[in-house]
């Protein structure tokens, strides 16, 4: 167990514990701070989905809301069945006159979490092995993944009459499992969205600091020397592809019931982006920074868009382009540099060189 | 056979708005490798400034044109000295480091002028259609089409046929060789960013009389034309022409057949396989990286 997985480990405990009794007690309990506070919970589980394919892997997608959209719109297909006696509303108003055949199977509940999690996982792995078999690499990852979520989007606004259009889906019912209905206002649904980030950035530590993180970071670094070690690149990829999708769809399946709606406002470019922006100021080297990230973005854009109505997305920006200028690695990075000083300073060797950091990890991974 | 022509001609005329957006990042892409997802902020910039002499200076577009040319390449150039140079080295950021300036350019729109759209009139020489049969074409376009290709010969020109385009297209083939024979790589990337930016002005000052002018319009025809730019072939100019007319006569004639969002939709899709079947898009240029 290197130190750094016992680094991540401390980190994740602390986490765990403060969003499970730090945050409610601060939030008085209020069911609808926590209901506020659920809402980043999920979104830090989708800026940490990315950092594994992007700051691990070093495969900047820019369609990761695509895959969000999917699990969000599973769950609200299944509510909004459960909401409406016979067809849903929207279908009646748009004449459609019969249940399309793929949203029966939303009738069950099983399926619909299932859906939810391999839906996103095998696009994803479909795009993976379509991108990566062809050795696609840099920014034509980007600009493939975007170009899919502008027709995925386009397809769902225009599908009115299967996917409610620009509307989304709405007037949802709560989502009840053995018999107990969900309030995304109360203490239970907060512990039930706080027990799936802490289970997900288990799974995220995990897998970083497995030996299939470790090639994942070998590709990042130089994908040509990894493949000449014997290992299958485009496997690797893929599958970091799949395992992203699917913690998406997750986190998109707890936004829709934190929300009590979908909207393909989520599934859009700027949406997107924003996860770039979460996961790029908490770090994008480590999953936990990037959940933090996630959270500390949003927060920040609750409170300071009360303040500044009209200039919190000019404020946005400015932080953003700092952020990628001066702090590369994050706040995580910040962390990190200052752990070295604090330890150098307290060996107080004169002369020891400190090992210098590498402040641009993820540059390497050109397209040749 | 009337409703093709008349989608043909609205394809051309799609066609030559994106080249010119496509122009400017095919040059930014081609050089430098930074994908300057702020250019369709530029093309708003254009916009804005052409509204800003028609309303208040009393100026038409044509005559607008150099100014608005000079004053979005002077935006584009401080962007590239106070952030985009000290990326270079990380092309990845570039991409995030624009979309942060885009998103300021626009909020700054946003905020000094007003979210509510604008509306530019159209020049007076250039009104009315020009009818051949069946097909109705409105001059204004006619003019645009044509425009798109001076600018794209003018450009061609200029990369090709003096000393600045000589060093650019040395600095493309080999930064560091190049600046050992005394070409300062930095200077060349200034005045090509600064460029890029002018012609999406250009651009922007162009369709103001087709599109409305609000703060977002830059969003949506950044990516249109960074796809452009990807099918072409990275700093083929020539590619940048055959892929726009393509792209914009995709589009037409799939939306004849189906509707405009599945025909988008379609084109998408088209773009995607292209990418995945070759790479370096439809004219590949010959660099040493």
């Amino acid at each position: 167990m290197s130190s750094k997985f016992q680094f991540e480990l401390v980190a994740l405990v602390i986490f765990a514990v403060v969003i499970a009794f730090g945050v409610p007690a601060v939030m008085n309990y209020d069911g609808f701070e926590l209901n506020t506070f659920a809402r980043y919970l999920a979104l830090a589980i989708v800026s940490m989905a990315l950092a594994l394919s992007w700051g691990v892997t070093g495969l900047l997608n820019l369609g990761q809301a695509a895959t969000f959209g999917m699990g969000s719109y599973a769950m609200a297909m299944h509510l909004k069945l459960r909401a409406s006696s016979g067809l849903p509303d929207f279908m009646s108003w748009n004449n459609v006159s019969e249940l399309p055949l793929f949203w029966v199977p939303f009738n069950s509940l099983a399926f619909t979490l299932l859906a939810g999690l391999l839906i996103p996982a095998s696009i994803g792995g479909l795009i993976g092995i379509f991108m990566f078999r062809a050795r696609i690499a840099g920014v034509f990852v980007a600009i493939i993944t975007l170009a899919f979520l502008v027709a995925f989007q386009l397809l769902v606004i225009n599908q009115q009459g299967l996917t409610g259009g620009q509307n989304g889906l709405t007037g949802l019912a709560q989502m009840t499992l053995f018999g107990w209905a969900f309030d995304p206002y109360s203490m239970g649904f907060y512990y039930l969205v706080a027990g799936c980030v802490t289970v997900a950035l288990a799974i995220g530590v995990y897998l970083t600091h497995s030996k299939f993180g470790l090639v994942l970071r070998a590709i990042r670094e130089d994908a040509d020397r990894t493949r000449f070690f014997g290992y299958n690149v485009a496997n690797y990829k893929t599958l970091v592809f799949c395992i992203s999708a699917a913690l998406a769809g997750w986190a998109g399946m707890l936004y829709t019931l934190v929300l009590e709606f979908a909207s393909p406002t989520y599934m859009g470019v700027s949406f997107s982006l924003a996860i770039v922006i979460w996961c790029a100021v908490g770090g994008r080297e480590s999953v936990i920074a990037a959940a933090f990230g996630a959270i500390v973005v949003n927060m920040l854009e609750g409170r300071l868009s009360d303040i500044f109505v009209e200039g919190w997305h000019l404020i946005l920006g400015v932080i953003f382009v700092l952020v990628v200028m001066f702090m590369p690695r994050g706040i995580f990075g910040l962390l990190v540099e200052g752990a070295q000083k604090l330890r150098t300073v307290g060996r107080a060797r004169p002369g020891h060189a400190v090992e210098p950091l590498s402040t641009t990890p993820l540059e390497t991974n050109q397209e040749r | 056979m009337d409703v093709i022509a008349n989608q043909l001609f609205a394809g051309l005329s799609m066609a030559s708005i994106l080249l010119m957006i496509a122009l400017g990042l095919a040059i930014i892409y081609g050089a430098m490798g930074v994908i300057n997802l702020a250019h369709g902020e530029f093309v708003m910039l254009g916009a804005y400034v052409t509204w800003a002499l028609q309303t208040h200076v009393g100026i038409g577009i044509l005559p607008a044109l150099p100014i608005v040319f000079i004053a979005v390449a002077l935006v584009g150039l401080i962007v590239e000295k106070a952030v985009v140079q000290k990326l270079y080295h990380r092309p990845l950021d570039t991409i995030l480091a624009t979309w942060g300036i885009g998103i300021i350019l626009q909020q700054l729109v946003r905020l000094g002028i007003g979210a509510e759209s604008r509306f530019v009139k159209g020049p007076e020489i250039l009104s009315g259609n020009t009818e051949i049969g069946p097909l109705i074409m409105s001059n204004y376009r006619i003019f645009v089409i044509f425009f798109s290709i001076a600018v794209l010969f003018v450009t061609w020109r200029l990369m090709t046929r003096t000393e600045f385009g000589m060093k650019l297209r040395a600095v493309i083939q080999n930064r560091d060789i190049s600046e050992c024979y005394g070409i300062e790589s930095k200077r060349i990337f200034s005045i090509t960013f600064a460029y890029g930016a002018g012609l999406a002005g250009i651009a922007g000052a162009l369709i103001t009389p087709l599109f409305s002018t609000i703060p977002t319009m830059g969003t949506g025809l950044v990516v249109d034309a960074f796809l452009v730019v990807i099918v072409g072939g990275l700093g083929s100019l020539v590619g940048s022409a055959v892929a726009a007319a393509l792209i914009g006569e995709a589009t037409a004639l799939f939306s004849i057949v189906i509707n405009d969002t599945l025909g988008r939709i379609a084109v998408l899709a088209g773009i995607i396989l292209l990418i995945r079947f070759r790479p370096r898009g439809l004219f590949p240029t010959e660099t040493r990286r």
